[in-house]
């Protein structure tokens, strides 16, 4: 009988919620922006990607200016069929008279490809001492693009090496094997096991379920208190108050906002994971090539992420709903909430802030602490599964101690919310509170 | 009598400041109709919230069905108008209904059929699906009332159910109390009208400031005041008995409403010299009529004349 009644209140809380205009278009926003958000650097970084003409002024005597020309040419953009080369180099010998030859051609620089065939997007200038000094200039319309510049300085790094070294009397077969960069992968291990997870994907889904967690809890623990105090002003408390018992009204509340948070939660992680695995064709849609997927790593999350992050989010807004749904009991209108349910929001914020300490050090002294306080541990510890290996007893002893927290805050608010939700007054000091606490 | 419905012994409610209720005992029998009545502020809404479970009293106690339990424990018994109305004004009606009936233990199924019924009775069944929003306060009125009823309660608790209701509504809302106490349904219903409580309940209880000034049968308590009353209707000129109705060895005290008035005979005279007096004044009189003394006038009585002139104010407004 008890739990019926507490379902019929889940039942309505849920579908008024879920009805709600507001709920229908934040579902359906979200993952419009989380689409728009994951195809607008694709798109961007796609246009700055293109070929890009420039023209070598060889002031040199040596062998420098081929070997540039050599390194620049063998990069692409892109892999495979679909790969184009990044730079169309035009060799001008100059020995003696480079100021000259590279003013003129720096007048012939800087137009649109569309309107001007034949001219360029850069000059490089080699002098005399470049291969000694390593010193060379510049001259572009590109110049402002950070990544364009630090892939054009690094070639050009390899090209000098290599002319260095073979002048230094070393074969080019040395030196080409010697020239091979590293390439590091991250892999994350949790308690002894390969996750499959990349350190930057870990990382993200870190950030992703921190924000998540923090949004639902501030959105949903608001909108539980703003429909006590429409059911108090509506004056529908009474009814209810004649069939329910305050446990009964608090906990079918909680549980039914809950619950269509976790609808719109769940909504919105299937269409990121669609996005997240979809990224190819959505490519393809968009027109974008394939090399810049690269860029959306695949935001791979494994099974006990997902039961972790549940766990405490489930948890967490019982106690923070409760609290907040406390705070609706005891006032008459949103503006008067102010002054207790900043103590509630203080609470959240401490939890989300924490937080961020966690993903810069996620085994430092201030996450393993905040991992064990259930007013915090909702933000800190999913984020921290997330990042290191936390121990077995770890997860349990946090979870022992929210569930007991939770309770408490639950059991709290009961007691207030059963002297609240008739009083229709002016809101009670915090004297008045405690009375409402201990007498009820 | 058989095990009353409801029995409060010696309760008393406080808030800061006042008594709500004072030290107040009443026995509400099994089926008919009990009018708990006062002027406002006399503690009516008090005392049935402390019924109904929803106020804790401070001394006495509370007991329903003999069961040692108050209203929200017995829900599934009990059917309950507030008298602040109040729905979810987003709710589908039929919805909203079906919710109500879910609280007071009915399946989804039950509340279902029932609200679709109650609606077609009381005429409200073509807004099943629209919101309560949309719905006049009238009809919001008749669908809370469906609610208070939809679980088909063996004991039905009215706080002021007929204020805001035009005559039309409040004459379906007068048919179907009367109707279930006929079934057998014990109905306690409050008001601070009069003429309403006389027609209707079988027992009364008068309250003022927070204690039980009268309780019993209805015919008992008229009985008990030992009054004889004469209703008067003028159809001449209203002047010409003044001076007859200022005669206080004829009259002891007269409520007049103008055309019409009701006199409490002095102790001693005799009816029929207020006739022949009234009479020979030459004023016309459509109507004569000794009678047992109004619910009104016993009101005023017991209650105070200041009382009941804030009562009758109320009810002008």
């Amino acid at each position: 009988m008890n739990a019926n009644k507490i379902l019929s209140v889940v039942r309505r809380e849920f579908v008024e919620r879920v009805h709600s205009k507001a709920f229908v278009i934040t579902t359906i926003l979200v993952p419009v922006l989380l689409l728009i958000m994951a195809v607008a650097p694709m798109l961007l970084m796609g246009q700055s990607d293109h070929t890009a003409r420039v023209a070598v002024v060889d002031g040199t005597s040596g062998p420098l200016a081929q070997q540039v020309v050599k390194v620049l040419r063998a990069q692409k953009i892109g892999t495979g069929a679909t790969a184009k080369p990044r730079y169309e180099i035009t060799l001008v010998p100059a020995q003696g008279k480079a100021d000259s030859v590279r003013e003129q051609l720096v007048d012939e620089t800087g137009f649109s490809r569309a309107s001007h065939k034949g001219k360029y997007d850069g000059v490089l200038e080699l002098t005399a001492d470049t291969l000694s000094s390593g010193k060379l200039t510049y001259y572009g319309s590109n110049v402002s693009s950070i990544k364009a510049m630090a892939m054009l300085q690094s070639e050009l790094s390899k090209a000098f090496a290599s002319v260095r070294l073979t002048q230094a009397g070393i074969s080019l077969d040395t030196v080409g094997k010697a020239m091979r960069p590293a390439n590091l992968s991250a892999r994350r291990v949790s308690e002894g096991k390969l996750t499959g997870q990349s350190g930057s994907s870990a990382f993200a889904v870190a950030y992703g379920m921190g924000f998540l967690l923090y949004i639902a809890i501030i959105s949903f623990g608001a909108r539980t208190m703003t429909s006590v105090i429409e059911e108090k002003t509506s004056r529908v408390m009474e009814v209810l108050v004649s069939s329910l018992t305050p446990f009964q009204m608090l906990m079918g509340k909680v549980l039914g906002v809950g619950s269509a948070g976790l609808l719109q939660m769940a909504i919105w992680g299937v269409s990121a994971l669609l996005i997240s695995t979809q990224a190819s064709h959505l490519a393809g849609l968009f027109g974008i090539s394939q090399s810049t997927l690269a860029m959306l790593s695949m935001l791979s999350i494994s099974g006990s992420m997902v039961v972790v992050f549940l766990l405490y989010f489930i948890l967490g807004f019982l106690l923070f709903g409760a609290l907040y749904a406390a705070v609706g009991s005891m006032c008459n209108s949103t503006q008067e909430t102010q002054q207790y349910a900043t103590v509630v929001t203080v609470l959240i914020l401490i939890g989300f802030l924490s937080m961020f300490g966690t993903i810069a050090n996620p085994t430092g002294t201030l996450a393993n602490v905040m991992s064990w306080i259930p007013f915090f541990s909702p933000f800190v510890m999913p984020v921290r599964w997330a990042l290191t290996s936390v121990s077995s007893v770890n997860l349990a002893g946090s979870l022992v101690l929210l569930v007991i927290g939770m309770w408490c805050c639950v059991w709290l608010a009961a007691r207030i919310y059963h002297t609240g939700i008739l009083m229709f007054g002016k809101k009670p000091s915090w004297r008045e509170l405690w009375r409402w606490i201990r007498v009820s | 009598m058989a095990t009353p419905n409801v029995r409060m012994e010696h309760v008393t409610k406080r808030f800061s400041g006042h008594t709500a209720v004072d030290d107040m005992s009443i026995e509400v029998p099994s089926g008919g109709i009990f009018g708990l009545l006062g002027p406002n502020g006399a503690g009516k809404s008090t005392a049935i919230r402390l019924i109904m479970g929803i106020l804790m009293p401070d001394a006495g106690k509370v007991d329903l069905f003999s069961t040692g339990k108050h209203g929200r424990h017995l829900s599934e018994r009990v059917g309950y108008l507030p008298e602040e109305r109040g729905l979810y004004k987003k709710m589908p009606v039929l919805d909203h209904l079906i919710f109500l009936g879910q609280t007071r233990g009915l399946s989804r199924a039950d509340g279902r059929r029932q609200g679709q019924a109650w609606l077609e009775r009381l005429g409200v069944a073509d807004w099943a699906d629209k919101k309560v929003e949309d719905l006049s306060k009238g009809m919001q009125q008749k669908v809370q009332f469906a609610g208070a009823m939809l679980h088909d309660p063996e004991l039905l608790i009215l706080d002021e159910p007929f204020s805001g209701l035009d005559p039309v509504n409040a004459q379906v809302m007068k048919d179907t109390v009367v109707e279930l106490a006929h079934k057998g349904h014990t109905i306690i219903f409050s008001t601070h009208v009069m003429e309403q409580a006389e027609r209707m309940c079988d027992r009364i209880v008068i309250m003022a400031k927070g204690r039980k000034v009268v309780d019993g049968p209805l015919a008992q308590v008229k009985a008990e005041s030992g009054k004889r009353h004469v209703a008067l209707d003028f159809s001449g000129s209203r002047e010409l008995a003044s001076g007859v109705l200022a005669d206080r060895s004829l009259v002891a005290s007269v409520d007049d409403f103008g055309a019409s008035a009701e006199i409490e005979l002095a102790s001693g005279a005799d009816p029929g010299r207020l006739l022949s007096a009234l009479v020979a004044c030459g004023t016309g009189l459509s109507r004569f009529q000794v009678v047992e003394p109004s619910l009104q006038s016993i009101f005023i009585a017991k209650v105070g004349a200041e009382a009941a002139h804030a009562a009758r104010v109320e009810v002008a407004a």
